[in-house]
Order: C-alpha cells, then sequence, then structure tokens
C-alpha cells in the first residue's frame, strides 16, 4: 500500500462510486453508500479488534427507530433525525458496551445476535403501540425540505449519503493510523501484551465498539431518512449475518473492503434476484469459495495487485 | 528485605483454580539489584512474577512497590506504576511495525526517549519500520526489553530472557541487564545459571511454589544453583 497511497486509493474508490451513479439506478447507488457506511463499522470490529458480531441490525435499528420517532412524532427536519439516530446509537452503546466487551469473541458473537433478536421482537410486539410492529412507521411525507441540500429528495440524499461515506471512511482511515488504532491491533494480536504496557483492553474495545457501532446507528437512521419507513424487519434473524458477509467479502480489516463488499453484495442480489429466487444460494457458495481461497475477500486480493501495477507506472 | 526494598513480597500465596501454586513467598529487591529465581519448570518461577505483575488475581499476602501496594490494582495500572513485565514467550505485536510497538510503549508511559533504547540495542534502530512478526529471537526479545525501558520503570519483571537465544545475543543481553540494573532493580527467572550467577546479588531457588534457598555473596555459584534444579 506504500506505493498505492491512500489518498489515490480514496479518490479512486469514491470515482467509481460517483460513476456507479451515472450507469446505474438511484436507488441501486444509494443502498450501495448506505450499506458501505453499515458495513464499516463491522469491519473495524473485526478487522482491528477481531470482534465478530452477529448483531449489527440492532445498532442499525437503533440509529433507524430513533430518527423515526423523530420524525413520525416530534419533528420534520431529517438532519435533526440524523443526529437523534446517532445520539441513540452512542446511549446504546454505552449501555451495552461494558457488559459485552468483556466478552470473548465468539461468545461477543452471540450476544449481539441475542441483542438483535431481543430488539426485534421489542419493535415487533412490546412496543408495537408506539413502533406501530409489522406495519411499522411511515413518515416520508413529515419531512420537510431542507436548505441548500435537500435529502429528502432521493437526488441529493445520494450526494449527502456519499459525503458522509467519504467522511465516515476518512473517520476509519484516520482511526486505523492513529495509535489508537495500533493499540486495537495490538489488543486483538495479545490482549496480555497490551496490558503488560499499561493499557487497559476494556477502555481500547469499548471505545471502537462505541465509534463501530455508532457508524452502524448512523447507517439506520440514512436509511429511515432514505426509505422514509422504518419496520421491525430490518433486525428480524435472518438480516443479521449480512454485515459479516459484506465485510468478508470485501476483506475483513481492509479499508475499501466495505465499500467493495456492499457494491458486490448489492450487485449480486439485484442480478441475482432476477434469475433465481434464493439468491443467497449463490452469495453462500461465493463466501465458501473466498474463504477457502485465502480469507481475503475481493478488496484483499485486488489490492496487492493494484499496488503492484501503480508501483510499475510510478 | 528492610526499608530500603523497592520491591517487597510477603507471604505470597497464589493459585489458578483449585490449585494452589505459590505457598508463602517472601522477598525483597533493593534499587540497583539483580534478584534472580531459579528453579525447575514448573517451580512456580513464572506465577510467582505474574502474582506481581497483578495478571494472577487469586493471590494472597503482602507486595508492595516503593511503599505502595499492589495487591487488588489492575495489571496495566500496576505497568503504569512502573513495574514492568517481560514475558518468556517473546510475541511481539507481530502485525506492528518496530516502530509502531514501541510507539504503544512510548504512549502509555509518555516517554519517547528512543535513543535510550536504541543505545542499548543499536540494531533496532535499522529495523524500525520492519514487521515485528519478520524479527528473529534476539531482535524479539530486544524490542520487549526496549519497549518496557521507556518510562524509566522501577523494577523490571523478566521471565526467561534467554531462552532459545543465540550465545551472541545472551551474551549481548548480559551486558545490557549489568547496565540496566544502574536504573531498574531486575527480577530474573532463568535457567541459564552462569549467566544468573554472572549478573545477580541474590538468587531464590523455588522449589514446588516455595522458596527454598536464598543465596548471597559467595554462595552465588552455579554449581550451588545446580543442587536446587
Amino acid at each position: 500500500m506504500n506505493a498505492f497511497r491512500w489518498w489515490r486509493g480514496i479518490l479512486l474508490a469514491f470515482f467509481l462510486v460517483a460513476l456507479i451513479r451515472v450507469f446505474l439506478p438511484l436507488p441501486f447507488s444509494n443502498e450501495v453508500v448506505i450499506f458501505s457506511i453499515y458495513v464499516m463499522g463491522c469491519s473495524f470490529l473485526l478487522g482491528q479488534v477481531g470482534f465478530i458480531s452477529f448483531g449489527q441490525p440492532a445498532y442499525l435499528a437503533t440509529g433507524a427507530y430513533a430518527t423515526a420517532f423523530y420524525l413520525f412524532y416530534f419533528g420534520t427536519n431529517p438532519f435533526a433525525g440524523i443526529l437523534i439516530g446517532i445520539a441513540a446509537g452512542i446511549v446504546m452503546s454505552l449501555i451495552v458496551g461494558p457488559l459485552f466487551v468483556r466478552l470473548r469473541s465468539d461468545y461477543f458473537a452471540l450476544v449481539n445476535l441475542a441483542l438483535a433478536v431481543i430488539i426485534y421482537y421489542m419493535m415487533q410486539k412490546v412496543l408495537a403501540p408506539i413502533t406501530q410492529g409489522d406495519n411499522g412507521l411511515w413518515f416520508l411525507t413529515n419531512m420537510k425540505s431542507t436548505p441548500i441540500l435537500d435529502i429528502s429528495r432521493p437526488k441529493e440524499f445520494y450526494l449527502f449519503a456519499f459525503l458522509v461515506a467519504l467522511g465516515v471512511w476518512a473517520l476509519y482511515k484516520y482511526l486505523n493510523d492513529t495509535l489508537y488504532g495500533a493499540c486495537c491491533l495490538a489488543s486483538k494480536i495479545n490482549e496480555d501484551k497490551v496490558t503488560f504496557l499499561g493499557y487497559s483492553n476494556f477502555k481500547i474495545r469499548l471505545l471502537a465498539f462505541v465509534i463501530a457501532n455508532t457508524t452502524t446507528a448512523l447507517a439506520g437512521s440514512l436509511y429511515a431518512i432514505y426509505l422514509g419507513f422504518v419496520s421491525p424487519e430490518m433486525t428480524s434473524a435472518h438480516r443479521c449475518a449480512d454485515p459479516v458477509v459484506v465485510t468478508i467479502l470485501g476483506g475483513v480489516g481492509t479499508l475499501f473492503g466495505p465499500l467493495v463488499g456492499a457494491f458486490a453484495f448489492t450487485g449480486m442480489k439485484d442480478l441475482i434476484s432476477n434469475l433465481i429466487g434464493n439468491w443467497e444460494l449463490f452469495i453462500g457458495f461465493l463466501l465458501v469459495f473466498i474463504m477457502l481461497a485465502g480469507e481475503k475477500g475481493i478488496w484483499g486480493s485486488l489490492e496487492p495487485r493494484l499496488a503492484r501495477l501503480f508501483t510499475k507506472r510510478a | 528485605m528492610n526499608q530500603t526494598d523497592i520491591l517487597t513480597v510477603r507471604s505470597l500465596n497464589a493459585s489458578y483454580g483449585e490449585s494452589k501454586v505459590l505457598f508463602d513467598i517472601s522477598l525483597g529487591v533493593k534499587p540497583g539489584q539483580v534478584v534472580s529465581c531459579v528453579g525447575r519448570n514448573g517451580a512456580g518461577k513464572s506465577t510467582l512474577l505474574k502474582s506481581i505483575a497483578g495478571f494472577i488475581r487469586s493471590v494472597s499476602g503482602e507486595v508492595t512497590c516503593d511503599g505502595t501496594s499492589l495487591l487488588g490494582i489492575r495489571a496495566y495500572d500496576i505497568a503504569k506504576l512502573g513495574i514492568k513485565y517481560i514475558p518468556q514467550d517473546k510475541k511481539v505485536f507481530s502485525d506492528l511495525t518496530v516502530r509502531e510497538n514501541l510507539e504503544l510503549g512510548s504512549y502509555a508511559t509518555k516517554d519517547y526517549n528512543w535513543d535510550m533504547v536504541t543505545d542499548y540495542f543499536p540494531k533496532l534502530k535499522t529495523l524500525l519500520d520492519r514487521k515485528a512478526g519478520f524479527l528473529s529471537g534476539g531482535e524479539r526479545q530486544m524490542l520487549m526489553v526496549g519497549r518496557a525501558l521507556l518510562g524509566s520503570p522501577k523494577v523490571l519483571l523478566i521471565d526467561e530472557p534467554t531462552e532459545g537465544l543465540a550465545p551472541s545475543v545472551v551474551s549481548h543481553l548480559k551486558t545490557v541487564f549489568g547496565e540496566l540494573k544502574k536504573k531498574s532493580a531486575l527480577v530474573i527467572v532463568e535457567q541459564n545459571l552462569p549467566l544468573v550467577c554472572a549478573i545477580s546479588e541474590k538468587i531464590y531457588a523455588i522449589k514446588e511454589g516455595r522458596i527454598v534457598a536464598e543465596l548471597v555473596g559467595d554462595a552465588i555459584q552455579a554449581n550451588v544453583c545446580e543442587g536446587y534444579l
């Protein structure tokens, strides 16, 4: 990655994302961008901290429902809705994080899955009087136009989501390059030795947990604004593996992995679901192939080749 | 074990679950002293160091450093107090570079005096951008000791530092330990008896979790120590 400088990478990657918009339908472009934000948190947890989470939809729903509650019951400004979604993500992470990050990686995966199931039933049954259960909350028409960038309109929303994705990507790039990123990686490699140096694994992991899940909640808020609708379906058990699948598909621990994975996953879903009913079958086979082929994912395999290509040209 | 001891251990007992490993251990380390622990595998030497460093929670007795009781304090806070533990496995953060490994040590201690580290281990200067996973065993040990030196620790707890290392590296470490004791007290667990005898002011022989001998002065001889292995 030395020759293939990160700024060249980010410009190229986001140029391609912008290009998607030119050649591909707007809904597809929007879904790729939001999905990539959704997956960045999961990729950070898995790649930098070594925590696999099958409960990311819980945090996605936290952000989405917080935004939806605001826009359905209280306000009309979608930007305020996003800020509330982010705040809800932080609060949720701070409530469950101190309990969850003490667990081993395998138990961490399952306890998050359990949280997603709990949130699903909370939204579907327990809180049905305010969430309207399976019918969901519809608030598309409640949103008022906003000055400069009217994100209640899909085209302008795409630009906004694109800029947010760029910002989130830059944040994770920054985190990876800081000492905190090294601390996370060190904690993943050998937690005892991090303690020998005077660091608290708990604090390192809690911060990572809050950052990752706040990112996921942000993605939830964006979904809510984009669709103008939320339902418990987004946190149902059969969607829980999606962010992990996309992380592995794109390349665990790589910065571009979430973007590439989201593009590949959404693309395959759209293309293959037109041909066969059970498109997940194809994704399953692809995942098996990727893991048997070296566990690098699409970007993890492409990156060294691109680096060589750029080195030669330089 | 008088008032000048920087590290004092009194009646220390430690266990792994139901299994008791250390029995009534007492020892003292003065500033600038090298104290070694010898004994057979499984005697409890490493457990002693881990107990002092706070990695074993089920301990009773008294451990104080410079007057501060260490029992009940979390391991990372003990490290911040200046008691650094260097484990025997020589596992560094393999995905991080030597520079990043040192940065981790520096940030925790707010000590960025890498010149001091490279004065002791000049080779590290040439390896700063190499991933630690690609270092030799000797280089890893240099990195681990060098990283632990940041923050000017009061006590270094070093577990089997020469295990599996080439004679030239062992010789270098011996010189370094001789220099280090001017700044920090050293507690070393080691099987290399000639090295132990050459650098130690005091040796504790440990057998089945108990101190069975305390050797000082002329009693520190390899053949005497061998009797306790």
